[in-house]
């Protein structure tokens, strides 16, 4: 077999150097929001792309921001008709797979923000993986 | 020749005429089967052969006002049931129920016969002042409404809209389980037909265009 071919394996071999380079990225994240809320709200969500640019799986295990009190991963669930919310107490990545959090879905349980966000507003998310990883994260305040 | 041509025109006159009737009862058939065409399966709604007409009941809404049955009357509603403390499915349905109340308004018809009423299922939390707040911010139309939990109960079940608050003594955020369906109740307060989610603006403007041109049509 052409393919086994000592030189092809040598190139094969350096090709895979290149995915295992950009493994320094681990986690990347796209599309990250926040719906604006009326004033006074105390909760609100967070929506991502999550996207593990890794070999291995990556495990979200918690969030917080200085802009809340606290800030928890849910999901919204529906059951017998009724949406209800559900704890997740985290979120396992399978090597290069994305994760969609979304409304009616996964999202980033916002609670008690410390002012009122308006579209455009800057706010930063920081989420913590399993290992030590804690990527800050931009996320875009829209109407 | 002469009678010839004569009778030849005659039969030309009735042919053309049965051709211009046909035309017209099946432009009419047409209409009528596509518009039911649009509707029937339907993912986004289910309309109902049968509105059921609704019984007495008495909720207050963010100006303090009654809202009960005559509130319905002379009016389309778009009803939907929540809480204010709801991070995803409330203003994610109410910011698609702001916009498709801004796509029906751009329509001929316009929607002066329309409202949008938001029950919250949390009167312990959802005060008259704290739903004003909360239902200006998505349109300075929509009503905010609750009432205590029986004359919640008596609305949501008519509608078959079930919630749940489990109220946990010294737990601030305890959790509020409610419908996610909107309600569509017609101008004689039967309920008419129901949206099911995933919602989405352009959708629910489109079907509600093509039950009121339908309602219409009935009336007359």
């Amino acid at each position: 077999m052409r393919w086994r071919h000592p030189v092809f394996v040598c190139l094969i071999s350096a090709l895979s150097l290149v995915p295992a380079a950009s493994e320094e990225a681990g986690v990347s994240v796209r599309d990250a929001w926040v719906r604006e809320t009326p004033p006074g709200v105390t909760m609100m969500a967070g929506y991502m792309e999550l996207r593990n640019n890794t070999s291995r799986s990556q495990v979200l295990l918690a969030a917080s921001s200085s802009g809340f009190d606290r800030v928890m991963i849910h999901r919204t669930v529906v059951k017998d008709g009724m949406a209800g919310m559900a704890h997740a107490s985290q979120i396992e990545l399978a090597p290069s797979a994305s994760f969609i959090f979304a409304p009616g879905g996964y999202h980033l349980m916002l609670m008690n923000p410390r002012r009122t966000l308006r579209a455009g507003d800057p706010l930063v998310i920081n989420l913590e993986f399993r290992g030590g990883l804690v990527l800050p994260v931009a996320f875009q305040v829209r109407k | 020749m002469h009678k010839i041509s004569l009778k030849f025109s005659i039969i030309i006159t009735t042919v053309a005429l049965t051709a211009m009737l046909a035309g017209v009862w099946l432009a009419e058939i047409y209409r009528e089967h596509d518009s039911r065409a649009m509707l029937l399966p339907d993912q986004v709604m289910t309309l109902f052969p049968e509105p059921k007409p609704l019984e007495a009941f008495a909720l207050t809404d963010h100006k303090n006002q009654a809202f009960d049955l005559a509130s319905l009357k002379g009016k389309w509603s778009f009803l939907f049931f929540g809480f204010t403390h709801c991070p995803d499915v409330c203003p994610t349905t109410l910011a698609v129920l702001a916009r498709a109340h801004e796509n029906i308004a751009k329509n001929a018809v316009g929607a002066e016969d329309i409202q949008f009423v938001f029950i919250s299922v949390d009167p312990n939390r959802d005060t008259a002042s704290k739903l004003r707040q909360y239902v200006d911010y998505f349109d300075k139309t929509f009503l905010g409404v609750t009432g205590d939990n029986a004359q919640i109960g008596n609305l949501a079940g008519q509608l078959g809209a079930a919630y749940e608050v489990a109220i946990t003594p010294g737990m601030e955020n305890y959790p509020v389980f409610h419908a996610t369906a909107v309600f569509l109740l017609d101008p004689r307060a039967r309920y008419h037909a129901v949206f099911t989610p995933p919602h989405d603006a352009a959708a629910i403007s489109k079907r509600f265009k093509v039950v009121r041109e339908l309602e219409a049509g009935n009336m007359t």
